[in-house]
């Protein structure tokens, strides 16, 4: 499951920008949300559309499949400033102070340098589309703009690792329990915690036991 | 130094290349690098490595960089993988529609009765919320909201009902639609409609055993559970109507994918539809909707990632040959295939006392899924000639069930048995070690399906065979 983390703030610049940055992600995100309930009507349309109308929606199975890459890319960056993005941190989670934000620094460097790869790598894949006019099997939908979606929102996401990088730096040099603007581990319980919130919309526990 | 350390690199086998590079990929996912990044990285490597000794650096840079950046949108932009966001949705529009409540309201009226009657009445109806989710995580901790304090209330043990709820949670991966069944459908390559079929009777099986087990835990010590009783024959037929939508929402489902009416994704978003507009009708506000919306995305966008990510490290495999060279190895072992295959099982059971399900899965089954079929005798054996009595795809469907279940199985296990963490999180007067001990008993109940399952894989196989004729 992804998790959310606790995230700190101050008004620091790097926090500020932090949580300005977070607000374009979150939009980003309730894209991918709203695509994801487009393709429920769109579905939805079909089926009965087929069944009781006997037309089913033309090119369905070209809109869906062009529609993927907005619910499977856009919200990535979001899911990273919340930690959502699966990892293991049962190593790195006994690990205190500079010694963890030196780790979290290498691994999100890695993680940046495998993104600005893709990023090349996908923006290549959408130039040759572009030039070649390559479009969908059924009903002719161009295929550069789907394409297009996986290096800008890989971009939106390279920002954040470099976001993430400047907190784990300034942790570095501070030295301190804490850092400003990076998902910070935490304990099974306060992940728990956090899940459970996920899925009730509100503070965990106000069910009184009588 | 360099130059003959990069000479060496060039003159290695792609096997060994491929060994390297799952070496690697282990270390950073070790480090706490983000599982779906660490997969992608090793699979650039793994490609840059591969073209490099091919072709010399330069060229070989540009051909792993394009081919590597092909992969997230093709591999992504699969119609069926569409079946993933649409019920991770349900599960929460379902959860704000209050249908959850009115599920375990229901079970409760009819089967309170019995010797902890109530814990029985979570068994029922997590297994029937999970007919219309596909998470366990979610399951556990919407159920420990709402059957955790009605058991104490009524003096259930505390432990006892912590543990009930802690192991129904994990009825969600096998009983369809199920989030992870879908995805190893994906990554082995196998039907998607057969799998989810498949899950349904060992998720019954899984329940039954579960509520068998509740009865004999509750008639050898009352003091756990006190049956309740004083519910009238009209209370109980009242409270039905709150469940149909969600019988609506099973039907639906059952009948598009099982009768051909339509895609496992139609039948998902018809559901999804529903149970929309029963929320609405109930008052959910834009907000809340808001809220769900946001929290399948981010869910989705999580499971993509490792999807593409480790498809990318997939791409580098076919190259290096690694899964071939395991397989042969595995095949080629002096010892019967099924003490193979549960060592096989073991490895998964250690692995997810670790890690998460869905990681642990994407991250081995490219190499391990190969060998499985190979132990089998390949993949073209039949039934009859193969070495666990299963044909090659009946093998994939049945082993894809069983890891399942060994996956979740690890929710309920120390140390970071997630479902366990949850149940303690989200109830204060429950420490984890009460979870850890209450659900004691389930875990050797899954022990037993385990074994089960695994001597009898006509209980996988039956549905599918019936269905859709796969023997």
């Amino acid at each position: 499951m992804s998790g959310s983390s606790t995230i700190l703030e101050d008004d620091s610049l790097l926090s500020r920008f932090d949580r300005y940055y977070f607000k374009f992600e979150s939009l980003l995100n309730l894209i991918g949300g709203l695509v994801i309930f487009i393709i429920v009507l769109l579905a939805v349309a079909n089926i009965l559309g087929r069944k009781l109308l006997g037309i089913p929606v033309s090119g369905y199975i070209d809109w869906t499949e062009q529609s993927m890459v907005f619910f499977a890319f856009c919200g990535i960056a979001y899911c990273q400033r919340l930690g959502g993005h699966i990892r293991m941190d049962i190593l790195v989670s006994k690990l205190r102070r500079r010694a963890l934000w030196s780790f979290e620094l290498v691994s999100t460097l890695i993680m940046l340098t495998i993104t600005v790869l893709l990023i090349m790598g996908s923006f290549d894949h959408f130039l040759r589309a572009w030039t070649f006019g390559d479009s969908s099997l059924d009903i002719d939908l161009p295929i550069w703009p789907a394409k297009l979606v996986v290096p800008v929102m890989l971009t939106v996401l390279a920002i954040r690792f470099c976001i993430n990088i400047w907190g784990y730096t300034r942790a570095i040099i501070e030295g301190g329990d804490t850092a400003i603007a990076v998902p910070l581990i935490e304990d099974a319980r306060t992940q728990a915690d956090n899940e459970a919130k996920t899925v009730s919309g509100a503070s965990v526990d106000n069910e009184e036991i009588k | 130094m360099f130059v003959s350390l990069y000479e060496n690199m060039m003159n290695v086998t792609p096997v060994d290349m491929g060994l390297w590079i799952s070496g690697f990929m282990l270390v950073t996912v070790l480090i706490g690098v983000r599982v779906a990044f660490a997969a992608a990285i090793a699979g650039f490597l793994g490609l840059l490595w591969f073209f490099t000794a091919k072709l010399g650096f330069e060229k070989g840079f540009w051909v792993a960089v394009k081919m590597a950046g092909t992969v997230p949108h093709s591999k992504v932009s699969t119609s069926a993988l569409s079946l993933i966001p649409v019920f991770i949705l349900i599960g929460f529009l379902a959860y704000h529609a209050g249908l959850t409540r009115a599920l375990f309201e229901a079970a409760k009226r009819w089967v309170a009765w019995l010797p902890g009657g109530m814990a029985l009445a979570t068994v029922f109806s997590t297994a029937g919320f999970a007919a219309v989710s596909g998470a366990s995580v979610a399951t556990s901790a919407v159920f420990a909201r709402i059957a955790i304090p009605e058991m104490l209330r009524i003096g259930y043990d505390k432990r006892f009902a912590a543990g009930v709820v802690a192991a129904s949670g994990t009825l969600a991966s096998l009983i369809p639609p199920s989030a992870i069944l879908v995805i190893y459908a994906i990554i082995v390559e196998q039907d998607v409609g057969s799998l989810l079929m498949a899950g349904f009777l060992p998720g019954a099986v899984s329940a039954l055993i579960y509520a068998s087990l509740v009865i004999g835990l509750a008639m050898r010590n009352p003091k756990l559970g006190p049956p309740v009783g004083g519910f009238t024959w009209a209370e109980r037929f009242n409270v039905l109507p709150g469940t149909f939508p969600i019988f609506f929402v099973i039907g639906i489902i059952i009948f598009s994918v099982y009768g051909g009416w339509g895609t496992p994704t139609e039948a998902g978003a018809l559901g999804a539809f529903v149970i929309f507009c029963i929320a609405v009708y109930k008052g959910m506000k834009w907000s809340t909707f808001r809220d769900a919306l946001m929290e399948a995305s981010k869910l989705t966008v999580m499971i993509f990632s490792i999807i593409w990510g480790v498809l990318l490290y997939v791409r580098f495999l076919g190259f290096a040959d690694l899964p071939h060279a395991f397989s042969d190895w595995i095949a080629g072992i002096d010892q019967n295939p099924m003490i193979t295959l549960i060592f096989i099982l073991m490895g998964y059971a250690i692995l997810g006392m670790f890690m998460d399900a869905i990681g642990m899965l994407l991250l081995t089954l490219p190499v391990v899924f190969p060998a499985v079929i190979a132990l089998n005798g390949g993949p073209d054996v039949t039934a009859v000639d193969s070495a666990f009595g299963v044909s090659a795809v009946g093998c994939a469907i049945w082993f894809g069930i069983i890891v399942v279940k060994m996956a979740e199985f690890c929710l309920i296990t120390p140390p970071i048995g997630l479902n366990c963490f949850v149940v303690a999180g989200v109830r204060p007067e429950l420490s984890v070690q009460d979870v850890f001990r209450g659900v004691t008993p389930f875990f050797f109940a899954d022990m037993i399906t385990i074994g089960v399952l695994i001597a009898f894989p006509g209980i996988v196989l039956w549905l599918p065979g019936v269905i859709m004729g796969i023997v």
